[in-house]
């Protein structure tokens, strides 16, 4: 049973999917649904994370230049110093927790507002990963050969990407985390009305601060896949606007920016559907300059519907009371 | 001047005003109760344009209207002083009397202009400040009287106050009903919202009742009084409000030691309430009960002094403090406070208990859904269901979620701010009636209220502040309104009056 | 063209990156100014300390413009007229707005432009590659991976920068009247992982004989996606500039051939040259003010020889 936002959005993806399907069957072939996949996986991991900062009523503007600073950390650390991988990425998923854990600080206790605090992270993440290499590409350079990490991160089991298999892996748990637990229902209490749960007893800080210490541990997770999918990473490019598909993807998975709204199902279909339109601009020919164009009218009308059916729904809520009225007033109180 | 005939508005299952017939005269004050959903604010909706009735005419000035526009309704001469006060607080008076009709030339707005009509206005209803002040620093009584200036500007013949007390203190209310007879000496009408029955009997030249969308009687100038003016609103009379506890109590609860908050540095305040007990705490407003509540309950820091419950000590830094220690709060302001309006009763319920209806950290919805229907039934909160949204329910309904939130739990003491505002006559002995519940299981009570009839008809005791610090403490043999209020305004008490 | 990547973010990091050793008195000054930092540039660099080896009369040095702006070059060339240059080597970063600025350097120093020129300054004259001739070089290249002709697919960061466009007409020209197409001209905005998915989509659309990558970091992507797709081989590679892992593909056979610039030669080139033009000797000079460094092909046979002299400059 799917929550209308979510059946909405589903149909929506297989509507496209169909369409383009039937202008290019390729569209439908194991190589392009496989290479597809892989990039759900990449783009659907942070933005999960970013789905939790949004709940919250903040937002997370700095997931883009996290990848650029850990990554240039991560292959210096591997390709220039010879550091064994397991450490290398303990450091990276630290160092995602520890830029997290700064902005929660920032933000709950300094009470500075999200979008200053985390678009200052973004200016300095993206300026220190420059400047730590000089402002020139890094890459696994004329050493390095696959290893198992390399597999862990770009390989294929059971015939199925990683990155997408540990989407789904990383899904499960947080959609548990967000919809059963005692944490999830305080994320969504904090976004709707953070007085009224400080008010309840719950650590308000606590719960805020936890949502930008989990967007930081899975910009770091992504930080390794992305790495080992291009290979390379240049410091100025990497990542570039990457927060921006996350909070698209969020909020076309019914994330309300006002906060208190929103589910992982939600956010990874909203990835998956950003990802087949940039897929379908090239399986079907349209010209690169256009694929921005195309994304932006899909999310304005992803956007647009869902706001009338919330219309509907409130004018709904705004009807109850009326109908209610005569039967109060009839009960003798 | 004024006269509304068959008025009756029909909303599909509903009628909400039922063949309303009012006359306003030249210069009268028209006093208009009912209780919540009795069709007051529908009417006033028809009054202001905002609302189309399905049958009835308005009569402006000898001129039949089926229906107003917005515009219409503002040539005629009918000005609106709401409740929520809808000004603009980064703008200076002038500005705002003359918002959306501002003097033009060239497409500039004429400031000096502007400023030299509203000032006449300002020293017309005896304000003391100019027309360049800036609303931001405005106590809310001045900034009513910017909506009567700016109801003035416009030639109102008709002023219409909905609620227009609830945040004034004292001194203010008796000031705007000053304004009140000012403006009726000038042939300004005024039709007069209110709950608080005592300005009716102050300012009304006659008061008219709604219930259930119809006009059930009216009251003449001599015949307005409290017992009258209820018996209308509900339709009985009625009974006494004070329900006597099933034991005296003694046993000491909540001991308050010099307690000192971070509104008033240097005052303390020291005060037991016992278990058993509801006390009353009363004081005008701004005296600094809601900031001692807000200290107890652990959102600000306690400066000074020492709260212990059962003799023990506690070291109260959190809301989250407060409520281990079994201290809960109904707040003041429940939609910002108390509830989370979007969200569904049932987790509004459990909001702040979730980790008894967890396992490893997940919480189970059945036992949280039985628990909301227990809680729904036992206090008869009207809602579809346990997923029906907080926001869709009423006042009272919502105030007894509030409610089931704390009794879900093991409370030890109480506070109340405010219990009743905005919250219907029903209701509220609703309310009181928990609230005598609680304190027969031996939990301490601690009812802030402003509602002079609620704090002498629901206390065992009455604590006044003042100031910052308590004025006294009075037992049910000294309770009396003239001794509230002496207390509350620093005055003994009379040797005489303590009996 | 890493350059190219710098170019699509301003700077934000305050510290300049400027590297100003004390200048010996009364040595005369030389300086080379780049547009961006990058790899390439650390060539030049080497190109450069030749030069300054072979003439140790003058002082030379290299400024890296860390933040890829023409405000800051404007600053660099300011601050270096202020210290009394005799001459200086620049490649332009927005040759249409920087006119004033390079006519007024030419008026007190003497004034070359490398890598990227300004046609319409006073600039004596400009050291650098030929795109166009570089895009026919790649054309040849194509031609050969497909002797029976087919369907080639281009990938470039952007299509708005000149480089980016003079190679795609170089590669026409030399396509012109053959039964090789061009079928399709993807861009990426300089996001890799974008480049990367651009293949893949290109791959499993199929019907494509031959992949082509105009910036340095198109060809390692198309590498990456081809081998992993299992298509090396089936699919040919023909690319642009020296990334390491493009050299690894020619070595090991996956990409045919990659056309590269020298970067080393506009440093020593751009010294030994200003020095001619101090003392008076013009003759060096060519009727149409360019003088062109060929562009190499680097292909199999001669990829194990680049890659020692690569690593020997860059010092990895």
């Amino acid at each position: 049973m799917l929550p209308k936002k979510e059946l909405g959005l589903l149909l929506l993806l297989v509507v496209i999917s169909a369409v383009t399907a039937v202008l290019n069957p390729l569209f439908l072939s194991g190589v392009n649904l496989l290479d597809m996949a892989n990039l759900i996986g990449l783009f659907g991991i942070f933005s999960i994370g970013e789905g939790l900062t949004i709940i919250t009523g903040g937002i997370d503007l700095s997931v883009g230049s996290v990848f650029s600073l850990l990554g240039v950390i991560f292959i210096d650390l591997v390709a220039n110093r010879g550091i064994a991988w397991p450490f290398a990425l303990m450091a990276v998923l630290a160092g995602g927790v520890v830029l997290g854990a700064i902005q929660g600080f920032l933000i709950t206790r300094v009470r500075l507002q999200p979008f200053i605090v985390t678009l200052c992270g973004l200016l300095i993440y993206r300026g220190a990963a420059r400047y730590y290499t000089d402002d020139s590409t890094m890459g696994f350079g004329y050493g390095n050969d696959a290893d198992t990490l390399s597999w862990l991160a770009a390989g294929r089991s059971f015939g199925l990407p990683h990155s997408f298999i540990f989407l789904i892996l990383v899904a499960a748990i947080l959609g548990v985390v967000l919809h059963k637990s005692v944490f999830g229902r305080y994320l969504f209490a904090v976004g709707k009305n953070e007085e009224a749960a400080r008010y309840a007893g719950i650590d308000t800080n606590l719960v805020i601060a936890g949502a930008y210490v989990l967007s930081g541990l899975l910009a770091g997770i992504s930080t390794i896949f992305l790495v080992f999918y291009t290979n390379s990473v240049s410091p100025s490019t990497f990542g570039n606007f990457y927060e921006l598909y996350a909070i698209a993807a969020a909020v076309l998975g019914g994330c309300s920016l006002r906060g208190g709204e929103g589910s992982i199902l939600g956010i990874v279909l909203g990835t998956a559907l950003l990802q087949v339109l940039q897929n379908l601009v090239n399986i079907l020919g349209i010209p690169s300059s256009l694929n921005f164009a195309v994304m932006g009218t899909v999310i304005l009308l992803g956007v647009f519907a869902d706001q009338q059916l919330q219309k509907r729904r409130e004018a709904a809520i705004a009807a109850a009371p009326e109908r209610a009225r005569p039967v109060a007033v009839a009960e003798p109180g | 001047m004024l006269e509304l005939a068959g008025i009756t508005k029909v909303y599909p299952g509903v009628t909400a005003l039922d063949n309303v017939s009012l006359r306003v005269g030249f210069g009268e004050v028209l006093g208009l109760i009912g209780e919540n959903g009795a069709g007051k604010s529908t009417l006033m909706k028809v009054l202001g344009g905002v609302v189309a009735p399905t049958a009835g005419t308005i009569r402006i000035g000898g001129q039949d209207h089926a229906m107003l526009s917005v515009t219409q309704s503002m040539r005629a001469g009918i000005a609106f002083v709401h409740q929520e006060l809808a000004l603009f607080e980064n703008l200076d008076v002038a500005s705002n009397v003359f918002m959306g009709r501002e003097p033009r030339r060239f497409g500039l707005i004429r400031n000096k202009h502007m400023h030299d009509r509203v000032a006449p206005l300002l020293v017309r209803l005896g304000a003391d400040f100019g027309p360049g002040a800036a609303v931001a620093g405005l106590s809310i009584a001045q900034r009513q009287l910017v909506e009567i200036a700016k109801a003035l500007s416009i030639d109102a013949r008709v002023i219409i106050m909905d609620e227009p007390t609830s945040s004034l203190t004292l001194r203010e209310t008796a000031r705007l009903m000053t304004t009140i007879g000012e403006l009726r000496r000038d042939g300004v009408s005024t039709i007069y919202i209110s709950h608080r029955l005592g300005e009716m009997k102050t300012c009304a030249d006659r008061v008219v009742c709604l219930r259930d969308g119809r006009v059930v009687g009216e009251l003449a100038r001599d015949e307005i009084g409290h017992a009258a003016m209820i018996r209308l609103m509900i339709g009985r009379d009625l009974k006494a409000l004070y329900i006597p506890p099933d034991a005296a109590s003694a046993t000491c609860g909540c001991e308050l030691l010099g307690v000192t908050g971070t509104a008033f540095p240097g005052r303390q305040v020291t005060l037991t309430v016992r278990k058993g007990e509801i006390l009353g705490l009363a004081g005008l407003v701004g005296a600094g009960r809601t900031s001692l509540a807000r200290t107890i309950f652990g959102i600000d820091p306690v400066m000074g002094g020492e709260i212990r419950f059962a003799g023990q000590p506690l070291a109260i830094a959190s809301p989250r403090d407060a409520i281990r220690h079994g201290i809960y709060l109904v707040p003041e302001d429940r939609k910002r406070s108390g509830l989370i309006l979007e969200m569904p009763v049932v987790e509004n319920i459990t909001l702040a208990n979730l980790a008894a209806f967890a396992r490893i950290g997940l919480v189970s919805r059945d036992r949280e859904a039985s628990v909301s229907s227990t809680q729904r039934k036992r206090l008869s909160i009207r809602a579809q269901g346990n997923q029906t949204p907080v926001i869709t329910l009423s006042g009272g309904n919502q105030q007894k979620i509030v409610l089931a939130k704390w009794l879900s739990m093991q409370p030890k003491m109480v506070i109340f701010d405010e219990p009743t505002r905005g919250v219907d006559v029903g209701a509220k002995n609703e309310i009181y009636k928990i609230m005598r519940e609680l304190a027969d299981r031996g939990v301490a009570i601690l009812m802030i209220s402003s509602d002079m009839e609620e704090v002498i008809g629901v206390s065992d005791r009455i604590a006044v502040m003042h100031e910052g610090t308590i004025g006294g403490v009075l037992d049910r043999s000294q309770f009396s309104e003239s001794n509230v209020l002496r207390l509350a305004i620093g005055q003994e008490l009379e040797a005489a009056e303590v009996h | 063209m890493k350059r190219i990547s710098a170019h699509a973010l301003t700077g934000i990091f305050a510290a300049s990156l400027l590297v100003t050793p004390a200048m010996a008195q009364g040595k005369k000054q030389l300086a080379l100014v780049t547009n961006a930092a990058a790899d390439f540039w650390t060539i030049a660099k080497r190109g450069v300390e030749k030069a300054q080896k072979e003439h140790p009369d003058y002082a030379m040095e290299v400024i890296v413009t860390g933040q890829a702006t023409a405000a800051e070059q404007r600053r660099e060339l300011d601050d270096l007229l202020a210290r009394g240059l005799a001459g200086v080597s620049i490649s332009a970063i927005d040759p249409k707005n920087s006119t004033a600025e390079f006519n007024k350097v030419a008026a007190k120093a003497a004034l070359f432009t490398t890598d990227s020129d300004a046609p319409q300054s006073d600039r004596a004259v400009y050291i650098g590659t030929d795109n166009v001739a570089a895009g026919r070089q790649a054309g040849e290249e194509i031609k050969k991976a497909l002797p029976k002709g087919g369907k080639v697919v281009m990938f470039v960061g952007t299509l708005d920068a000149d480089n980016a466009r003079e190679r795609v007409q170089g590669i026409k020209d030399a396509l012109a009247g053959t039964n090789i197409q061009i079928a399709d001209i993807r861009t990426d905005g300089v996001d890799f992982a974008k480049a990367k998915s651009n293949v893949q989509d290109a791959l499993a659309k199929g019907g494509v004989d031959c992949l082509v990558g105009l910036y340095s970091y198109n060809t390692p992507q198309i590498y990456s996606a081809v081998k992993e797709a299992g298509k090396a081989g089936v699919v040919k590679i023909v690319g642009f500039d020296e990334d390491p892992q493009t050299l690894r593909g020619i070595a090991e056979g996956t990409i045919e051939s990659t056309i590269v610039q020298q970067p080393f030669e506009f440093g020593y080139q751009s010294m030994t040259d200003l020095i001619k033009y101090i003392n008076g000797d013009k003759s060096f000079i060519p009727a149409n003010k360019l003088i062109i460094i060929p562009t190499r092909v680097i292909a199999k046979a001669n990829v194990a020889e680049f890659q020692t002299t690569m690593k020997q400059l860059l010092g990895k």
